[in-house]
């Protein structure tokens, strides 16, 4: 058996008193697909970022495979809104050391403006695109999905669960996070359920639905 | 440093795409800055001093037979305060409540003690507390010193229409007593008229001496009541507005407000747009994203500082201004500006980190660079404990740098004590501000 693309020791992280995340490991191996779900507050995104490398734990460790790449999609939309689609693609691209061509192509591929419109002046759904396309600059191979499909239509949607399976499919691993029950179920291999900073559950979703889709966030 | 450049390049083109922002923030330390001069042409002012006359001072007073104008005197000399006559009721209440900084009163019986000159007459000043007491005891002294200068010329002249007497001999009064005198001319022609013998020959000898001796008398009162007299040539220096001091302050101020601000809110920034998670992911290091914020302080104050130089350069030569821009000491203003824009920026980065959002950085900022060009204002031999508060800041040390590197004879040790200073600020800000930046994570 291969070892995991990525994987987090005892991972855990306090906000002064306030307990995000309580030591968690978690394992996420090449061609999976891991939902993370839990009400709001439960510590999806505190362990997305950890597992991203954007917050430092409190305690334990994250272990990431060599030449593993790793995408982070943060819920909410991050890139600088006086800048235009393009010139973040290119700043970022260039922070990643991603090919010349690599904006130009997301750009392309997500459908946002080429003009010089500054970001913050982009749909609420152009915004979440181009904060996809900005995790995708580097050709991750885990991609770290925080509520991603919050603010897109269904088509974009669809090209988006598209674009993730083709990760997946090419040796990678998805993470995402998701209050969308229909989301586990059509793209989830596996299901890990957090509460208050808990991880209380880890396995696929047909027992993940036998024991936890009822109560999941009562 | 590569990341760290991109960084800096677009924050920028982030700055280049705020056009009002960069103008309110180029706008607002001039506004500041004039209203500093303002207040400092305040300092200036003639303070309002209340002249209180219970002796009726008339317009013109014969002393010694000399024909002395009051009033025009008292006005002539009192250029440094503005006299506010007053009664005595008057001046007490105006003086309680500071509408007055000072009185001046003239008592009853001073105008009988000046034709007398038998003794000296006295004026009674009244001072508030406070700051501007001093100055006003400093320029009632002036006043009263230029008042004894008119009046000892005054002197002199009545005391030399003595010595004219005893000379030449004629009329004269005495504290109102009318007399004749014969006078030394007069003596010796008398003593001609007389028998020449020894006895007469002494007296008529004593009499030629005497008339020698008093015909100098005028020179050596006149060096007698000025031992020293001060002569004051025609104005040649700068106006203050284009001294080295306030293009010192002008330059430091405008930067001051310019780069913590930016700085603060550029490091906060990061945060409200979500970027900072992203970059700290490996991309760019918190180091070298402080690293790029104190950048964007240095180049904005070498750009804007130098386009201030320029400015004043171009008013002074235009204007021909004595002394001129000193044009080479540019490249060393440039070193001061760079110096200055990294322990700014340091400290508005360390700001940015604390404050963890833009608009709260922002107005963090403000408040701290406004007692900060205060504190620099203040001069450290009145209050000390302003003096050491400055010097851990990097306000005072550029305004002590710009003005050595524009015009200093000998600079090099200024320069070189100010710009370790600001060095070693922009390291100890630039870590503080490195090590708040986690605060930006959370």
């Amino acid at each position: 058996m291969s070892s995991p693309l990525l994987q987090a020791h005892g991972l855990g992280r306090r906000f002064g008193a306030r307990l995000a995340l309580a030591p968690t490991d978690l394992a996420v191996d090449a061609g999976e697909s891991l939902a993370l779900v839990g009400p709001n507050g439960a510590g999806k995104s505190t362990l997305l970022a950890l597992l991203a490398g954007s917050l430092e734990p409190s305690e334990g460790r994250v272990s990431v495979a060599d030449a593993v790449r790793v995408g982070w999609v943060p819920q909410r939309p991050a890139h600088y809104g006086r800048l235009s689609p393009r010139e973040n693609l290119e700043l970022f691209g260039r922070l990643e050391g991603a090919e010349d061509s690599a904006a130009g192509a997301l750009l392309a591929e997500f459908g946002l403006p080429e003009d010089s419109q500054p970001s913050s002046a982009l749909s609420v759904g152009n915004r979440q695109r181009l904060n996809i396309a900005i995790a995708l600059l580097g050709r991750p191979d885990v991609l770290l999905l925080d509520e991603p499909t919050a603010s897109l239509d269904p088509g974009q949607r669809r090209r988006l669960w598209a674009k993730v399976d083709r990760v997946r499919e090419g040796g990678g691993a998805v993470v995402f996070a998701t209050q969308n029950l229909d989301e586990v179920e059509r793209h989830a291999g596996r299901v890990a359920v957090l509460r208050a900073g808990e991880l209380v559950f880890a396995g696929p979703p047909a027992q993940y639905e036998r024991e936890f889709a009822e109560d999941v966030f009562a | 440093m590569r990341r760290a450049w991109l960084v800096l390049v677009k924050d920028l083109r982030v700055l280049h795409r705020s056009p009002f922002l960069l103008g309110v923030l180029v706008a607002y330390p001039i506004v500041i800055a004039l209203l500093v001069g303002l207040v400092a042409g305040y300092a200036n002012a003639k303070p309002r001093v209340g002249f209180v006359d219970e002796d009726g001072l008339p317009a013109v007073i014969a002393v010694g037979g000399h024909r002395f104008h009051v009033r025009s005197t008292i006005d002539r000399v009192s250029r440094n305060v503005r006299l506010v006559r007053l009664s005595p009721k008057e001046a007490d209440r105006e003086l309680r409540t500071g509408k007055v900084v000072a009185t001046i009163t003239v008592p009853p019986g001073f105008v009988a003690d000046l034709k007398e000159m038998v003794r000296s007459p006295t004026l009674v000043l009244r001072t508030t507390k406070g700051g501007v007491a001093p100055r006003v005891n400093q320029q009632v002294q002036a006043l009263v010193y230029s008042l004894n200068r008119q009046l000892q010329e005054a002197y002199i002249a009545a005391n030399l229409e003595y010595v004219r007497l005893i000379l030449h001999g004629g009329d004269g009064s005495f504290l109102g007593r009318n007399f004749h005198v014969l006078g030394l001319d007069g003596t010796e022609q008398q003593l001609r008229e007389l028998p020449r013998g020894p006895r007469l020959d002494r007296i008529r000898a004593f009499v030629t001496v005497a008339r020698l001796a008093l015909a100098q008398t005028g020179g050596a009162l006149a060096a007698t009541a000025h031992p020293i007299e001060l002569k004051q040539a025609p104005e040649e220096g700068r106006t203050w507005a284009l001294s080295a001091q306030v293009q010192a302050y002008a330059l430091a101020l405008t930067i001051s407000f310019l780069t913590l601000l930016l700085a603060a809110g550029a490091l906060a920034a990061e945060r409200d747009e979500n970027t900072i998670g992203r970059l700290a992911r490996g991309l760019v290091s918190l180091g070298e994203l402080v690293a790029a914020k104190i950048g964007l302080a240095v180049v904005v104050a070498l750009a804007l500082g130098m386009a201030i130089a320029l400015l004043f350069g171009g008013i002074i030569q235009l204007g021909g201004i004595v002394g001129g821009e000193p044009w080479a000491r540019l490249p060393l203003l440039a070193i001061g500006l760079a110096l200055a824009g990294a322990a700014l920026g340091g400290l508005g980065a360390f700001l940015g980190a604390l404050a963890r959002e833009a608009r709260t950085a922002s107005l963090v900022a403000v408040l701290v660079v406004l007692p900060i060009v205060f504190l620099g204002l203040v001069p450290g031999e009145i209050v000390p404990v302003a003096g050491w508060i400055s010097d851990a800041l990097p306000f005072a040390h550029a305004v002590r740098f710009f003005a050595s590197a524009l015009y200093d004879a000998s600079p090099w040790g200024t320069l070189a004590r100010e710009a370790a200073w600001l060095g070693a600020l922009a390291l100890v800000f630039g870590a503080a501000a490195r090590l708040a930046a986690r605060r930006l994570l959370v």
